[in-house]
């Protein structure tokens, strides 16, 4: 077992760095697609049905729902990346640390772990959210810092077995340095578990940034899905809510399924085993 | 020899207790530190503007934000422990007494969802564990596949859509009815329907996690010897599914409850605030709008012990079982 480069680990890297390049192109074309379109503004057509003219109508300060969803569309998936992305670092670091680091400081980092995983997040999240109302940044601080330490409790058995690995111990004896042996035994060994920890991530942090959005938590002048919800609750009782409520959730979801399948093509390549996956907030 | 559920109660205990004591200190430093006070933020509300210094003062210390820090500190700790967690302006009674009205409601949410998630997910991944990749799991895997990726609150929306507002066949909104019958049994029967639609939003959201698990759970099962023997038995069936595979779940789900509660607690705030439940989280929800922040801290103060509790209990009981084996 010397070649860590097997079809599955090789495929997985190609699948996903082209997953990684569309997406970047995606949210590029979605930036500027969102750029050139007309502006989210209040117009007097409140709650307009949709027409010709508002293809999903407008809500009820008559903004167009349609261009709001467009808009919103880029702003969701990059902070979910984002947020996905920070939260994975951190806890690479963490296991990391954990995993070199050595017994003493192995127990401080699951201590840590322990202690966040029973801290219930969502309270003091919104505790905080309540007095800050976060934008962009704010939101990826503070989700990120609340989600990381999942991640770690998979990561750290998966860094520990592939370190004490046959062929990492003969690539030593052999005279690898240790930077040679992280990026050709274990980076490729442990690749698929990250990128499954990330699409994880993704999920987890679209979810709660939406709810956020949903609760009106959020700074008002940031557009997403979760705060275009938000708007069709005042109009549960008029037909409003079918075109207000819907294209955002439907977006949502789409997004959120389409994660999901792609992770599980991951988890059937190597990556995580069923149980570790689907843990909705 | 002492039991040992106690040991791993009494070690669970000092964890618990650290964290819950950070939490009230960081619940207690976090509105300190950023700017502005409860006064200045109630000052600003539309409620009154023109104080004199002396009056803002003696409001002040009715906020607990009068003297040092150090002061403060000591003061807010020594109420907490005698249970006094403030008085909430908007609502015009102590905190104590709002969150004993509403914790009820949200356990009762929670208590009547818990059986119903559990059980479906059980039975639904053993079913589809136990021959993965058949017409079963295929159709059960894909409707929670779909059902895991709508956002709670939009699940709780449509639900409330659906049977309250469109097909009007449930309340939407509350737990009992504006005037509450004399008759405990019709009393009893409201709150039961009116619990309905939010039991059934929460058990949605949280029955995919359970379900993934069992099915993840029940393959690995298959290919153990004595499920192979119990099969070759012509064991069965119900016998098959409980006591060969439902038991062996058992410490698992316990495992992924004492991890997932914080989600759960997060699940049914949302679940309430959309169904206008008087529970805790629509208390908390309130509280947020309101900038009732003295409300506020209590509550989070208060389910975060209850959260801890819940969660040292369960995780007790599941090291205690996983030690059997």
């Amino acid at each position: 077992m010397l070649g860590y480069w097997s079809p599955v680990t090789q495929s997985a890297g190609f699948v996903s760095k082209g997953a990684l390049a569309a997406s970047v192109i995606l949210m590029m074309a979605g930036f500027t697609l969102s750029e050139s379109l007309p502006a989210y503004k209040t117009s007097p057509d409140v709650l307009h049905p949709p027409s010709a003219e508002y293809w999903l109508g407008t809500n009820g300060i008559g903004q167009d729902v349609f261009i709001g969803l467009v808009r919103a569309a880029p702003i969701t998936i990059f902070l979910a990346l984002v947020t996905a992305t920070v939260a994975l670092a951190l806890a690479l670091a963490a296991s990391s640390l954990a995993a070199f680091g050595g017994p003493a400081v192995r127990g401080a980092v699951l201590r840590v772990v322990d202690v966040l995983q029973v801290i219930p997040s969502i309270l003091l999240l919104l505790l905080l959210a309540a007095w800050i109302q976060p934008g962009f940044l704010g939101l990826v601080v503070l989700l990120a810092l609340t989600g990381w330490h999942e991640d770690v409790r998979v990561a750290l058995p998966i860094l520990l077995r592939e370190l004490t690995r046959e062929n990492v111990h003969f690539a030593r004896r052999m005279g690898a340095s240790r930077t040679y042996c992280l990026r050709h035994h274990i980076l490729p060994a442990i690749w698929p578990a990250i990128v499954g920890l990330f699409l994880q991530n993704v999920r987890q942090a679209a979810l709660k940034s939406a709810g956020f959005g949903f609760l009106g938590l959020t700074d008002p002048r940031l557009l997403t899905w979760g705060s275009m919800m938000q708007d069709a609750m005042e109009h549960l009782y008029t037909d409003a809510w079918a075109w207000l409520l819907l294209p955002p959730a439907g977006a949502l979801s789409l997004f959120l399924i389409g994660i999901l399948i792609i992770g599980e093509g991951y988890s059937q390549s190597g990556g995580l085993t069923g149980k570790e996956q689907y843990d909705p907030g | 020899m002492v039991p040992p559920i106690l040991i791993n109660l009494l070690s669970g205990l000092s964890v618990r207790l650290l964290v819950f004591f950070l939490l009230v200190l960081l619940v207690f430093f976090l509105p300190r530190l950023l700017p502005g006070d409860p006064v200045a933020i109630f000052l600003s509300s539309d409620l009154s503007r023109d104080l004199s210094g002396s009056e803002a003062e003696e409001l002040r210390s009715q906020f607990g934000v009068a003297g040092g820090w150090l002061q403060q500190l000591g003061e807010y700790l020594s109420n907490l422990v005698v249970g006094d967690l403030g008085y909430s302006v908007p609502h015009a009674a102590p905190v104590s007494q709002l969150l004993k009205a509403a914790i009820p409601w949200t356990l009762l949410l929670i208590a009547c969802a818990a059986p119903l998630f559990l059980i479906a997910g059980a039975a639904g991944g053993i079913e589809a564990g136990k021959a993965p990749g058949a017409l079963f799991d295929r159709v059960a895997t894909g409707t929670v596949t779909v059902i895991a990726s709508i956002p709670p609150f939009t699940a709780a929306v449509l639900l409330l859509l659906a049977f309250g507002i469109l097909w009007p066949v449930l309340p939407a909104g509350g737990a009992e009815p504006l005037f509450p019958s004399d008759n405990p049994l019709q009393r009893d029967f409201d709150v039961a329907r009116h619990a309905v639609l939010p039991v059934l939003a929460l058990s949605l959201h949280e029955v995919s996690r359970f379900y993934f698990l069992a099915r993840g759970e029940a393959i690995t099962l298959s290919q153990r010897p004595f499920i192979i023997n119990a099969c070759g038995r012509g064991i069965k069936g119900w016998r098959l599914r409980t006591a060969y595979y439902g038991r062996s779940l058992f410490p698992v789900f316990l495992a992924r409850m004492s991890d997932s509660l914080t989600g759960l607690f997060g699940a049914v705030l949302f679940v309430e605030i959309v169904f206008s439940y008087p529970g805790t989280g629509h208390l908390i929800y309130n509280a947020i709008l309101d900038r009732d922040y003295v409300l506020l801290q209590g509550a989070v103060i208060v389910m975060a012990g209850l959260v801890l509790l819940l969660n040292w209990i369960i995780d007790a009981v599941a090291t205690s079982l996983a030690r059997r084996g």
